[in-house]
């Protein structure tokens, strides 16, 4: 019958199977976290392979990675942080119901990631075109580096940062159907900030892997 | 008990906040540390070379790499992803994460000990020659009489 007594003094909005509005949304939250460990498994497994591979060939991969263009590396750090920041205000402007600041920040944060992905693909054109990548086609010029192992750097180097593209395409596609549906007022995101906070967690563990990425690929040190 | 909070039509309300002067500074400290790793990186004899030998200045190097991104990943985590702010059980569930990756890593007690039961394939290699194929009819190694003194085992 304590059931009962507790139904009726629910606030509005928390689901039967909840006590309070806070244990619900840390239901969603560990959901979402929950996701998210299956991530940095999922990311993992190339992250070891990596080290596997740089703990055997330290000095020829530092001579390999000079091949990278770490100018773009940097400019895409910039804007993928960069757009981890208009993420998070999109969170705040949620928490606080600013539908108009909402929208802006997550059209920024599209923006940002539209920015990564034209840089990205300037990249790997440059890449095919001088034959870097791995495969019948691969082809190393420089005599006094194993073409065997410059061609492990690539496959690593193409596995990681496609992986990682893969996920910064889904986040387009999610934080633009989750900007329709707030720019329509649907009541799946009406006064509820928890959708944004989640496709926030995701961006933001997107931002996480480039941030091991860019130094491992682009900054080995001698 | 949150039972008395008081009605709010279909409205949730968050208990947490972050300020917008704190989301700029972590991202100040973000562009900040990615600045100083692009900036140690490229100078190539930077302090741990001109104190120790090469071997030991590029694990310092690595360490320094890999120290600031942890730092710049933590900075993300508690503040942009607010696990600062976060239950236990959320903050449980990222911990968790990290510590299934940091087990996978038990797989270097198999390829740093390989050179005491030599495995086919993961042999050093000679400049320009190709990864061994499968079902070459190469003899197998030999297995090693004694393993050999620890210093000898290579560096990063």
């Amino acid at each position: 019958m304590s059931s009962l007594a507790h139904e009726s003094t629910k606030p509005e909005g928390v689901f039967e199977q909840f006590e309070t509005l806070d244990q619900q949304q840390d239901t969603y939250m560990i959901g979402m976290w929950a996701f998210l460990v299956t991530e940095v498994m999922f990311f993992g497994v190339l992250f070891l392979a990596y080290a596997v591979y740089r703990w055997k060939y330290q000095s020829i991969f530092y001579e390999v990675h000079n091949e990278l263009d770490l100018l773009k590396g940097g400019i895409n750090t910039v804007i993928l942080l960069t757009s981890s920041l208009t993420m998070a205000l999109a969170v705040r402007f949620a928490q606080l119901n600013d539908k108009r600041g909402q929208l802006r920040m997550l059209g920024a944060t599209l923006c940002g990631a539209f920015g990564f992905l034209v840089v990205k693909s300037l990249e790997y054109s440059a890449k095919f075109q001088h034959h870097h990548f791995p495969g019948p086609d691969f082809r190393w010029e420089d005599p006094t580096v194993p073409a065997s192992v410059a061609q492990l750097f690539f496959s690593l180097y193409f596995a990681a940062t496609g992986l990682h593209g893969v996920h910064v395409i889904i986040g387009i596609l999610v934080i633009s159907s989750l900007a329709i549906l707030v720019a329509r007022d649907h009541p799946l995101v009406k006064g509820d900030y928890i959708p944004t906070e989640m496709i926030g967690l995701y961006w933001h563990f997107v931002d996480l892997v480039w941030i091991f990425l860019f130094p491992l690929f682009y900054l080995i040190p001698k | 008990m949150a039972y008395s909070t008081p009605h709010e039509p279909a409205s949730f309300h968050a208990e947490h906040v972050t300020p917008v002067a704190t989301l700029l500074k972590a991202y100040a400290a973000l562009i900040t540390l990615m600045v100083i790793t692009i900036a140690t990186a490229l100078a190539p004899h930077y302090v741990a070379s001109e104190f120790f030998n090469s071997q030991i200045g590029s694990v310092f190097n690595n360490l320094v790499a890999m120290t600031i991104a942890v730092v710049k990943a933590l900075i993300v985590l508690l503040i942009f992803m607010g696990l600062r702010n976060g239950s236990k059980t959320v903050r449980l569930y990222a911990v968790m994460g990290f510590v299934w990756f940091l087990l996978m890593f038990i797989v270097f007690a198999d390829y740093g000990t390989r050179q005491w039961e030599p495995v086919r394939g993961w042999e050093p290699i000679a400049p320009g020659s190709m990864p061994r194929q499968r079902g070459s009819s190469e003899p197998d190694i030999e297995r090693t009489p004694a393993p050999p003194p620890l210093s000898t085992i290579p560096g990063p």
